[in-house]
C-alpha cells in the first residue's frame, strides 16, 4: 500500500474494486466504514454484492476481466470533464500524452458495451473519484489475478496521478495482501529477482554485498516464480521443493496439473503447522509453530512492522521456522546461519536491508510500530509513500489497451466462474477448517448462482451441482442469490474437497506471472 | 490510586491463592491471576478490562481456591449478577473495589461509578466515588425518531456487523455453554452480513434483565455499532416495568430466571 491503514477513516472517497473488504481483511473494511460515516463516499466496482457494496453509494457491476476497460473509461471522463489535476501531472509525471490517446476511445457508452456497466454510473464514479479532496484506490486479487494483472495495477496507478490523489495523506494505490505476512515474505527476498528490500539480484553491486556479508558465492541470475516451478517439475527440470506455510495442492490455479507435476517430483519437503493436502504428497514434512508459539515480526499490507510474543511453547515436535532453516543448513555444513534468535536476525537484516534499516527489536517492543522506509534507528518511519517524488523521478503514465481474458464462454461452458474468500474461512483452509466454531459457520463448499442461471439448468432451491470446466469438474452445493450477476458464478476456494481451483485456469499474465483465477468458462448442472 | 491498589494487593496475595488484575509487560496487557511473589509493579488499571468472567472460570478450574479481584463499579455490578446466576461463589471472593475518575464516568456515561461493596463478604474501596455522569445523549435523540426511523437507523448500523462475536465474548454477564448466536434454528450460520434482526435482537434480548451497563460490548466492537443505544432502553423498559436494576441489588434475584425452574443454566456452584 502507498497509505497507511489508519488513513482510510480521512479519506473522502475511497474507491474499492477486486476487494471483498469486510471479509477478506475485516479491520481495513471497519476503517472504511468509519470514513463513510464521516462524509466519505464510497465506489464498490465488483461483479458480486458484498457487504461493502450494500453500504456504498455506487456499486458497479462489472463483466469479470474487464477492468482495464472501465478504468480506462472513468479516466477518459475526467479528461473530458476537465476533472484531471494538471499541476500534478505537469510536475510529477511523465508520458501523459500515452494515457490520453490510450483512453480516448473508452467513452462510457464504449465501456458499457465491454463491461456491463451503465455509462451513467460510470460517469458518476468518475466524477466522485475525481472531486474528492482526498480519494483513495482499494484492490485485492480482483484486480491482480487475471492474464492482466500487470496492466490492470498500471491502471490504477494512472488514475490516482491523473487526479493527484498520490504522496498525500488518505490518498493512493492501495493494494491488500493477503496474509499476515506476505508482505514482509516479499520485502525480505522472497520473490525470484530481489535480495531484501527489493535489492535486485542481477545488479552486481548488490550481489557482491550480499557476497560479503555471508561470505559465499551467490547467483547474478533471476530464479523461478511458483507457477514455473510448478511448470518444470512437471517436465522433471525441477527435481526437488521445499514449501513453507503453502497449501499448491489446493491454492494453485488447475490444481490437477499442479498434481501430477508436484508427484513428478523427486522430493518434495513441506513444512507446515498441519498436514496439509500439498504435505500428504511429501517425502519429509517438518513441523512448524504457530504465530502464538514464536517471536519475530510481521509486515502488514501498509509496510508497518509489528512485533509477536510466544503466548506458549511451541506444541510437540514443532519449531519455529527459523530454527527449522538453522538445523538444515547445520546439516549441510552451511555457515552464516548462526543466530540465537530472531532479534539477532532482524539485526543482519537492518545491516543489509536499507528500507529495514532502522528497525529492532528493541525499537519495536512496547507496541511500537513503524513503516518502511525506515532508513536508520532515528528515522520516524514512513506512513505514506511517494511524498514530493517518486521513487524512479517522475510518476510514469503508461497507456493501456484493453485485453480479453484468456477464456471465454461458449456453448458447452457459457457461464464465467470466478473464486474467492468468505469471513468464516482463511485461504486453503489448512487452518479454519480445523476449526469447529469456523466450520459451524460454513463446513463446505458452495457455488452462487443467480436465480436467472439456476432456472436455466432447472435447479429448484438449494440443491446439489456439478460445475466443469477444460481442466477439471467438482460436485458442491448450489447457492441461489442475486448478489451474483446473471452469466457469473462464484465459488470460495477454501474447500480441498470441492476445490474451486480443480476448475481455474493457470493462464498468467505474462509479467508477473499470476494465473488468472478470478476467470474462467465453466458450466453447471442439476445432479 | 495505583500504588495503593499495588500495596494492598501485595498484602491480600499472603492470604489469598491469588487476585485478579491488569498486567502489562512490553508484550502488552491482559487479565492475569497475581499471585504471591509475582511483580505488583506490573499491575495496571488500564485499559478497562471485564473481569467477571475471568473469576468465574478460575472459581469453577480451583473449586477451593480463595481469590482477589480489581474491580471497577462496573465489574462489581457484574459479579453481582453472576452470583445470583451461581456462576461466581461470593464467599470464595475478595474485592478491591476501584473508584472510577470523574472523567472516566464521563466517557462511559456511567450513573454508578463507584464499586457497591456492601454485598460482598470481604472488600475494601480504594479512591475517592465521584458522582454518576450525565446519560449517553445519543439515546433521548433515538427516543424522537419515529418507529421506521429507528428501523432504519439499527438496520444501518447492523449492516456493518462482521459477525465477531465480540460484543457477547467481551460481555462479562454472557456465560451460557451453548449459545442461541450459534444454533442454527435462531440465526442462520455463515452469513455476511449476519440476520438482521434476529443475531442483533437476540443478543438485546438476552441483555435483558442482565445487562450492568458497562459498555464494553460497544467498546469491542470493530464496527462501531452503538449497541449499548438498545441496551440502556432495555435497562430502562425493565426498571419501568418490573422494577429490576441489573446489579444493582444482591438480594432480588433475576426476575426471568427465576419464572424458569428447570432454565438451562449452568449450576455447577448452585451443587
Amino acid at each position: 500500500m502507498t497509505n497507511s491503514i489508519p488513513e482510510f477513516e480521512d479519506a473522502k472517497c475511497v474507491l474499492i474494486t477486486g476487494s471483498n473488504t469486510s471479509e477478506a481483511h475485516p479491520m481495513i473494511g471497519t476503517r472504511i466504514m468509519r470514513a463513510k460515516e464521516k462524509g466519505a463516499q464510497v465506489i464498490v466496482v465488483d461483479p458480486r454484492t458484498t457487504q461493502m457494496s450494500m453500504m456504498a453509494d455506487l456499486h458497479l457491476k462489472q463483466q469479470p476481466g474487464t477492468d482495464v476497460a472501465w478504468l480506462n473509461g472513468v479516466m477518459q471522463v475526467i479528461i473530458s470533464e476537465g476533472l484531471a489535476d494538471q499541476e500534478f501531472i505537469k510536475e510529477r509525471t511523465e508520458g501523459y500524452e500515452d494515457l490520453e490517446a490510450a483512453v480516448e476511445k473508452y467513452t462510457p457508452e464504449y465501456v458499457e458495451e465491454i463491461s456491463g456497466i451503465p455509462a451513467e454510473q460510470l460517469r458518476q464514479a468518475a466524477k466522485m473519484y475525481a472531486e474528492a479532496e482526498r480519494a483513495s484506490i482499494v484492490y485485492a486479487m480482483g484486480i491482480t489475478q487475471h492474464t492482466s494483472g500487470v496492466d490492470n495495477v498500471l491502471s490504477c496507478a494512472n488514475l490516482a496521478m491523473l487526479t493527484g490523489n498520490v504522496g498525500r495523506p488518505s490518498t493512493g494505490v492501495n493494494p491488500l495482501r493477503g496474509q499476515n505476512n506476505v508482505q514482509g515474505a516479499c520485502d525480505l527476498g522472497g520473490l525470484p529477482n530481489v535480495y531484501p528490500g527489493y535489492q535486485s539480484v542481477a545488479d552486481p553491486e548488490v550481489n557482491h554485498k550480499f557476497e560479503e556479508a555471508w561470505e559465499t558465492e551467490l547467483p547474478d541470475e533471476v530464479g523461478l516464480t511458483v507457477v514455473e516451478m510448478v511448470e518444470l517439475a512437471g517436465t522433471g527440470e525441477v527435481k526437488a521443493m521445499y514449501v513453507m506455510g503453502e497449501n499448491p495442492l489446493v491454492a494453485d490455479a488447475d490444481i490437477n496439473h499442479a498434481r501430477e507435476s508436484m508427484k513428478n517430483l523427486d522430493f518434495l519437503v513441506v513444512q507446515d503447522l498441519f498436514l496439509s493436502e500439498t504435505a500428504e504428497i511429501a517425502d519429509v514434512v517438518l513441523p512448524a509453530a504457530s504465530y502464538a508459539e514464536k517471536s519475530g515480526t510481521f509486515t502488514a499490507t501498509d509496510r508497518r512492522v509489528q512485533l509477536v510474543h510466544p503466548a506458549i511453547d511451541p506444541v510437540g515436535e514443532s519449531k519455529p521456522d527459523w530454527e527449522i532453516i538453522q538445523l538444515l543448513a547445520e546439516k549441510m555444513d552451511a555457515p552464516g546461519f548462526d543466530f540465537a534468535s530472531p532479534e539477532e536476525i532482524m539485526d543482519e537484516i537492518a545491516a543489509l536491508t536499507p528500507i529495514y534499516g532502522g528497525f529492532s527489536h528493541k525499537r519495536l517492543s512496547n507496541g511500537n510500530v513503524l513503516h518502511w522506509p525506515c532508513l536508520s534507528e532515528d528515522h520516524p518511519g514512513t506512513p505514506y509513500l511517494h511524498k514530493g517524488t517518486f521513487s524512479r523521478g517522475l510518476g510514469k503514465f503508461h497507456g493501456i489497451d484493453f485485453t480479453e481474458p484468456a477464456e471465454s464462454t461458449d456453448e458447452t461452458y457459457p457461464l464465467i466462474l470466478t473464486t474467492g474468500r468468505i469471513m468464516f474461512h482463511f485461504h486453503t483452509g489448512t487452518m479454519s477448517r480445523r476449526s469447529e466454531k469456523l466450520n459451524q459457520e460454513v463446513s463446505e463448499a458452495y457455488v452462487e448462482m443467480h436465480p436467472k442461471d439456476a432456472e436455466q439448468i432447472g435447479l429448484n432451491g438449494e440443491k446439489k451441482v456439478k460445475v466443469s470446466s477444460r481442466r477439471g469438474e467438482i460436485k458442491l452445493a448450489a447457492r441461489v442469490t442475486d448478489r451474483i450477476k446473471p452469466g457469473v458464478v462464484f465459488i470460495p476456494f477454501h474447500f480441498a474437497e470441492a476445490a474451486a481451483n480443480a476448475l481455474t485456469n493457470s493462464a498468467f499474465d505474462p509479467i508477473a506471472k499470476i494465473p488468472e483465477y478470478k476467470v474462467c468458462a465453466v458450466r453447471v448442472e442439476a445432479v | 490510586m495505583i500504588q495503593e491498589i499495588r500495596d494492598l494487593v501485595s498484602e491480600k496475595l499472603k492470604k489469598l491463592d491469588g487476585v485478579v488484575a491488569l498486567r502489562k509487560t512490553d508484550q502488552g496487557t491482559a487479565p492475569t491471576l497475581f499471585q504471591e511473589g509475582d511483580d505488583v509493579s506490573q499491575l495496571v488499571l488500564e485499559p478497562r478490562y471485564p473481569v467477571a468472567k475471568t473469576v468465574s472460570k478460575l472459581q469453577k478450574r480451583f473449586k477451593d481456591a480463595k481469590f482477589g479481584v480489581v474491580a471497577r463499579g462496573c465489574d462489581t455490578r457484574a459479579l453481582v449478577e453472576m452470583v445470583k446466576r451461581h456462576q461466581i461463589d461470593p464467599d470464595r471472593l475478595y474485592i478491591v473495589g476501584m473508584a472510577c475518575s470523574e472523567e472516566q464516568a464521563e466517557t462511559c456515561y456511567c450513573a454508578e461509578p463507584a464499586p457497591d461493596l456492601d454485598p460482598w463478604p470481604e472488600a475494601d474501596l480504594v479512591g475517592d466515588p465521584v458522582p454518576g455522569a450525565p446519560p449517553n445523549p445519543m439515546v433521548a435523540e433515538y427516543e424522537n425518531l419515529s418507529r421506521e426511523e429507528r428501523w432504519d437507523f439499527w438496520n444501518q448500523q447492523f449492516t456493518k456487523c462482521i459477525k465477531c462475536y465480540g460484543c457477547r465474548d467481551i460481555c462479562p454477564v454472557c456465560f451460557c455453554d451453548a449459545c442461541s448466536l450459534e444454533d442454527p434454528l435462531w440465526v442462520e450460520p455463515g452469513l455476511l452480513v449476519p440476520d438482521f434482526p434476529m443475531y442483533h435482537l437476540i443478543k438485546a434480548m438476552h441483555m435483558t434483565t442482565r445487562c450492568v451497563a458497562c459498555r464494553q460490548c460497544e467498546t469491542a466492537c470493530p464496527a462501531g455499532i452503538p449497541l449499548t443505544v438498545l441496551y440502556d432502553l432495555i435497562r430502562k423498559d425493565v426498571g419501568n416495568l418490573i422494577g429490576y436494576i441489573p446489579g444493582a441489588d444482591a438480594d432480588s434475584g433475576p426476575p426471568l430466571s427465576l419464572t424458569l425452574a428447570d432454565a438451562p443454566i449452568d449450576s455447577e456452584l448452585a451443587k
